[in-house]
């Protein structure tokens, strides 16, 4: 995929700063609206994908390469699981609320919630681009 | 109410017609999609009760916990159609590949061509 | 028949036709954009119906990511039926 337009990629370009600050603000108010960690990371992962579309392969993997999706992956998938740990060195059940409570309704309370959010939304939105990243460069050693 | 119950079975009809008849890989995973949409429509329907709000409690409903338990409507279905939607894209990531790499080795998307070995 | 129940027999219609033409049509293109569609549609009845977190999930999923899966997918291998 080589890339697009003028057209198209100026309004990529400009369309990726509000694409993406709407899935952070998914992923950051789930414990108090709708949506949580997949949503957000599915629209996280839709910007990055729109700019791969609009300018190439090759542009884009300078800023978002393979091996950084795979380390923040990885990344996600130890936050879920030292966040359970946590609560299993303290005596209590996998994945139990160790930290305060805070007040009903506010962007920081309901304990570790909003980190298991931001967990899972590193990971989806990691996994969604390594899947695209796999799919395109399958059988790049054979064409042309 | 009773419209959406015979619009989702119609679609699960459309998906298995689908899924039965036509011989291209691509259409046969669209077929797979809207069989999905069927159950999806069916379950989030069952859940459904008329004038009900959803099940999501802001401030000053947590006042008034079993005046909101008798106006929400059902939140399991709708746990169950989250997981769904997820493994449904990965199952269609993971089929749309297969695809791929049939077209590839075989040089065709019929099913029915499929069976020959490679010589 | 309220307007609300109205606009959602008349959203149900449309998802089923929508869904009808993307699995008759014989370029694999076209059938994937209407398919997009039907799922925008699905995710307006999701939300009439009072699930709101399905809706967003639906929409980001059906129209964002399965379009472009589908995409990939057809232009490694053959765009007519």
């Amino acid at each position: 995929m080589a890339g697009m337009t003028v057209i198209v990629r100026t309004i990529a370009r400009l369309l990726f700063p509000f694409t993406f600050l709407f899935g952070v603000y998914i992923v950051l108010h789930g414990h108090l609206t709708p949506g949580g960690g997949f949503p957000g990371g599915v629209i996280i992962a839709s910007s990055v994908i729109m700019l791969l579309l609009a300018y190439g392969i090759e542009r884009t993997q300078k800023r978002v390469g393979f091996l950084q999706a795979e380390v923040l992956e990885s990344v996600g998938g130890l936050a879920i699981a030292v966040l359970g740990l946590f609560g299993l060195l303290l005596g209590i059940a996998f994945l139990q609320n160790v930290f305060p409570l805070g007040e009903l309704g506010q962007l920081f309370s309901a304990g570790n919630l909003p980190l298991l959010y931001l967990g899972v939304g590193i990971k989806v939105t990691a996994g969604i681009i390594l899947i695209f990243y796999a799919m395109l460069f399958a059988f790049r050693g054979e064409e042309k | 109410m009773d419209f959406n119950y015979v619009i989702a079975m119609l679609l699960v009809a459309l998906g298995l017609y689908c899924l039965l008849l036509k011989r291209n890989l691509i259409k046969l995973i669209i077929g797979l999609v809207v069989l999905t949409d069927g159950i999806h429509l069916f379950l989030i329907s069952l859940g459904y009760r008329l004038g009900g709000t959803a099940a999501i409690v802001s401030g000053e409903m947590f006042s008034d916990l079993p005046g909101f338990a008798a106006h929400a409507v059902d939140p399991v279905p709708q746990a169950l159609v989250l997981t769904s939607i997820v493994i449904n894209i990965c199952i269609l990531a993971l089929a749309l590949s297969l695809t791929i790499y049939a077209y590839r080795h075989y040089g065709t998307l019929d099913p029915s061509k499929l069976r020959r070995l490679k010589e | 028949m309220s307007l609300e129940l109205l606009i959602q027999n008349a959203l149900l219609v449309f998802l089923f036709v929508l869904c009808l033409i993307a699995i008759e049509l014989k370029d694999l293109l076209y059938s994937v954009i209407v398919l997009a569609g039907a799922s925008v549609s699905l995710s307006v009845i999701f939300y009439m119906l009072q699930a709101p977190d399905i809706a967003i999930t639906q929409a980001a999923v059906g129209a964002g990511v399965m379009t472009v899966l589908f995409v990939i997918a057809i232009s490694r291998t053959r765009r007519k039926e």
